[in-house]
């Protein structure tokens, strides 16, 4: 297994090599980072002129990459304009840990996805345990009613859930809990944000309006994961081994729980495994609809902003993500069945 | 068996959330908090790092300009004793002298005084090389600002320079900065851009959680009078809805930037709505390149464009009559020549002016053409919805007329990119283009959009002159206007400006584009200048 995982290693570098070029390049072409400055006009030509010579987005791309990877440190560059290379360059690259300063607010990029991480694992982590108990009850609750009504009703519903957009369902929760609630005299909840500032930040005031982002992303994710959950329990269920576990007497809650639940539970693990680095990618509308603070909206703000040095920081961390769970999926997997052996 | 397991996990649910309803701190705890709806988050609260919208706003909580502007958008001082004139001494004879007189009774929020030094270093910052700052303008115009005495700036420059009012929009403390770019080289990454420690407004910064909000609090060391609110939480709601949410729902007090069709919405729900004029106008920039269509270098197909478009509909139907077509890029300023007014809707007279240049439908396509070439305009804008159905609407009326339109919209990113970048418009790939814009130093007039120098090229990429157009009147007119330090000179100017490009048809106005303001019911004393929206924050109210 350690040899396994060593050489895991190993082959995830060159790959991250690859990943990082290819994005590099295509960041090149998401629009031009000094046209507006986040302005409500076109920035002064003079001022595009220097900017970029200072930013050095002047520089071909394959030169601003290895600037981004090894850093420009070693050379010299024009600040002045005068075509005289005269300042030394400040950047140490991404290989020894500086991800560049961000081209919207000159912070150091990885501080800028640091403040957020927070906050998005947060809510993230908070929703897919709230998905993950969900769907197992009502999978495992529909596996054992196969055909009744409540597996009908069960089915149908997560199926609503499913089918309808993720903002329309974000803004409807909005509009019914927070606005229409309050208006009606009702207990309502918040709207947007972390926290009431007339109140002030705390575990509960987080906590509170933490409920409507984390019922939007629930809904939308129950009818999968609750069908997986049922469709593996169905399999599992019909198994001669549970045949010989009833036959022997064995209560139900143990042959549903231990024996059923753990052999079903393998492929559930691939594909929650395969969600968990993503939950660092935030959840893009929802974070936008209710004002979460989060990677996602983070993601989506430098992106329209071409602000290479963030963006690159998020992908990267979110392909690290991706490997080291992988690994970790590979590992739960033969820890869960003695049988599979890596090599 | 399995149905209490049921019913007992969803109990426990149950039981959770209706604990977190009720454990729900109690609201209260004294302090007048004004909370803002911001759609953007401030980049920056060094604006000479940005030209955002919500980072500027945001100065006159905490560092005001040397001097700002009422609800009129009339200057006032602030920073300075007195408005420099020709008249006081302020300006000199020949307008190359800039003479300031700082006041001697105002401070920073850690007690030291605002002196002339921190004019001179805030220059000094501004066209520092090593500085990534947003602009250099105005401040690089300047040959040198000199410290005469503590209280006393001079800003000389080479030669005549009438948009001097847009200088010293943020002075920053050298007592504080100083030391930081001493030992940096540069003030790009200096911690004070982001948590300024001291400012020398009403307010003073507090806290900026990113992504989600910031908080100045009352500045207990201002030196004029005092606010009547304690603190100003401001909220970032990057999703319209959620802010027209928030605002009825009494989460927020203010907003900004609301859409014309959720006017009725916070009206009903008790909010106030207010246009506030900030020098925006929407309107059509025009191709006059060499890859333009060629009838775009007729003034009679572009005074046709001007009849055939019918911007009164469009205010009325798309923007619900708040607001009225524009005549010119100078509307609702001074600068704009009054006799003016924008052209009617005329399809008739469209017809005539195509006829008379030329373009007929000789090939019985529905399509003018004239030599071969077919009148078929491309359209560009962002994908803004307001611009997408304006553009809709547009392509149907300019049909009426024989003239087909290709619509494009894409990303504003890409739209600006410039003629290095092959930008659409910088490079002149298109006939029509649309967006709002003011004068780059509003409420200055100045702009450098249609000069001759600014036409981009292979040998000069970063030009501003995407209509490719060189009128060398009209540049001169530009140019002269730049130098005239006696307004009523500059005023005459801009009425001949105004006038050649109105009747040339260079910028076709569609609507003038106030900024709407939302204000919750609670608030009171707001008055918000198109300038400087908060100038008058310390008599802002809650009960």
């Amino acid at each position: 297994m350690t040899r396994y995982i060593v050489r895991r290693l190993l082959q995830a570098v060159p790959l991250l090599f690859f990943i990082s070029l290819l994005l590099f390049v295509m960041m090149q072409n998401m629009g031009d980072p000094l046209a507006t400055m986040g302005g409500r006009t076109m920035t002064r030509s003079q001022d595009r002129a220097r900017l970029t010579r200072q930013l050095g987005l002047d520089k071909p791309v394959i030169v601003q990459y290895f600037f981004w990877l090894i850093g420009n440190d070693w050379t010299k560059i024009d600040l002045d304009g005068d075509g005289i290379a005269e300042s030394p360059g400040i950047r140490k690259g991404v290989l020894r840990g500086d991800f560049g300063y961000s081209l919207v607010n000159r912070k150091p990029a990885m501080e800028v996805i640091l403040e957020r991480l927070p906050n998005t694992l947060l809510l993230m982590v908070s929703a897919e345990v709230v998905v993950i108990l969900g769907s197992l009850l009502l999978g495992i609750y529909a596996a054992l009613r196969q055909y009744s009504l409540a597996d009908n009703v069960v089915t149908t519903l997560s199926f609503i859930g499913y089918s309808m957009p993720i903002f329309f369902v974000a803004l409807g929760l909005m509009y019914i809990f927070a606005v229409n609630f309050k208006a009606w005299g009702l207990p309502y909840l918040p709207t947007v944000g972390m926290f009431d500032p007339r109140v002030g930040k705390s575990v509960w005031q987080v906590a509170w309006h933490m409920i409507l982002p984390i019922f939007t992303i629930a809904i939308t994710s129950f009818a999968a994961n609750s069908r997986y959950v049922r469709s593996t329990m169905l399999e599992a269920m019909g198994q001669d081994y549970i045949r010989t576990a009833r036959s022997k007497g064995i209560p139900r809650r143990s042959i549903v729980f231990i024996h059923a639940l753990k052999n079903a539970s393998l492929p559930i693990i691939t594909v929650v495994g395969l969600d968990l680095p993503f939950l660092l990618g935030g959840a893009v509308v929802t974070e936008r609809i209710f004002a979460w603070p989060g990677m996602g909206r983070l993601f989506l703000d430098h992106v329209s902003r071409a602000d290479t040095p963030v963006v690159m920081g998020i992908l990267m961390l979110i392909a690290v993500a991706v490997i080291f769970f992988q690994i970790i999926t590979d590992v739960l997997y033969a820890w869960l069945d003695p049988r599979i052996r890596y090599h | 068996m399995r149905r209490t397991f049921f019913y007992s996990m969803m109990a426990v649910l149950l039981v959770t959330s209706l604990l977190l309803t009720a454990c729900q701190p109690a609201g209260g705890g004294g302090n007048k908090v004004v909370t803002f709806i911001f759609v953007q988050e401030p980049e920056t609260l060094n604006v000479h790092y940005t030209n955002m919208y919500f980072s500027t706003i945001l100065q006159q909580l905490w560092e005001p300009w040397a001097w700002e502007y009422d609800e009129n958008n009339n200057p006032y001082p602030v920073l300075v004793a007195e408005l420099p004139s020709v008249e006081n001494g302020g300006i000199s004879a020949d307008g190359t002298v800039l003479t300031l007189k700082v006041r001697d009774d105002i401070t920073w929020s850690d007690g030291e005084p605002v002196t002339a030094d921190d004019f001179v270093f805030t220059w000094e910052m501004a066209i520092a090389p090593s500085n990534t700052v947003a602009t250099t303008y105005p401040y690089s115009e300047a040959v040198s600002v000199v410290a005469q005495d503590p209280q006393t700036v001079v800003v000389t420059f080479a030669a005549p320079f009438a948009p001097w009012m847009y200088f010293f929009h943020g002075v920053l403390p050298k007592h504080v900065l100083q030391p930081v770019f001493d030992s940096e080289g540069t003030l790009d990454n200096a911690e004070w851009n982001n948590a300024p420690t001291v400012g020398n407004g009403p307010f003073v910064f507090a806290e900026w959680e990113s992504g989600s909000f910031l908080r100045f609090v009352r500045n207990d060391n201002y030196w004029g009078e005092a606010p009547k609110v304690d603190e100003i939480f401001i909220r970032i709601v990057p999703d319209d809805a959620s802010q027209i949410a928030a605002l009825t729902s009494g989460e927020g007090d203010l907003g900004i930037f609301i859409a014309y069709p959720d006017i009725p919405t916070l009206e009903e729900a008790g909010l106030n709505t207010v246009k506030v004029f900030s020098g925006y106008n929407e309107g059509w920039y025009l191709n006059m390149g060499p890859d333009a269509n060629p009838a775009m270098l007729d003034v009679n197909v572009r005074q046709a464009l001007a009849y055939a478009t019918d911007r009164f509909a469009i205010t009325r139907d798309l923007l619900l009559d708040k607001t009225v077509p524009a005549a010119t890029f100078w509307d609702g300023s001074p600068w704009m020549d009054p006799t003016l007014a924008p052209h009617p809707y005329d399809p008739a007279m469209a017809n005539t002016l195509l006829d008379e240049a030329g373009w007929v439908d000789s090939n019985g396509d529905g399509t003018r053409d004239k030599d071969g070439v077919e009148l078929v305009l491309r359209y560009i804008a962002n994908d803004r919805q307001v611009r997408i159905d304006t553009m809709a609407v547009i392509k149907q009326q300019l049909a009426q007329v024989g003239i087909e339109v290709d619509l494009f919209n894409v990303d504003s990113d890409i739209l600006f990119g410039s003629y290095g970048d092959d930008g659409p418009v910088a490079t002149g790939n298109y006939d029509i283009a649309e967006w709002s814009d003011l004068p780059g130093g509003f409420p200055d007039p100045d702009t450098a959009y249609w000069l001759c120098s600014e036409i981009p090229s292979d040998e000069s990429p970063q030009g501003s002159n995407w209509q490719f157009l060189c009128d060398q009147e009209l540049n001169d007119l530009f140019v002269l206007q730049k130098t005239q330090v006696n307004f009523e000179d500059r005023v005459a100017t801009f009425h001949q400006i105004s006038r050649i490009m109105f009747e040339k048809v260079y910028f076709l106005g569609i609507w003038q584009d106030p900024d709407i303001w939302a204000v919750g019911s609670r608030l009171s004393g707001v008055k918000i200048s198109g300038v400087t929206p908060f100038s008058n924050i310390t008599e802002w109210d809650i009960p």
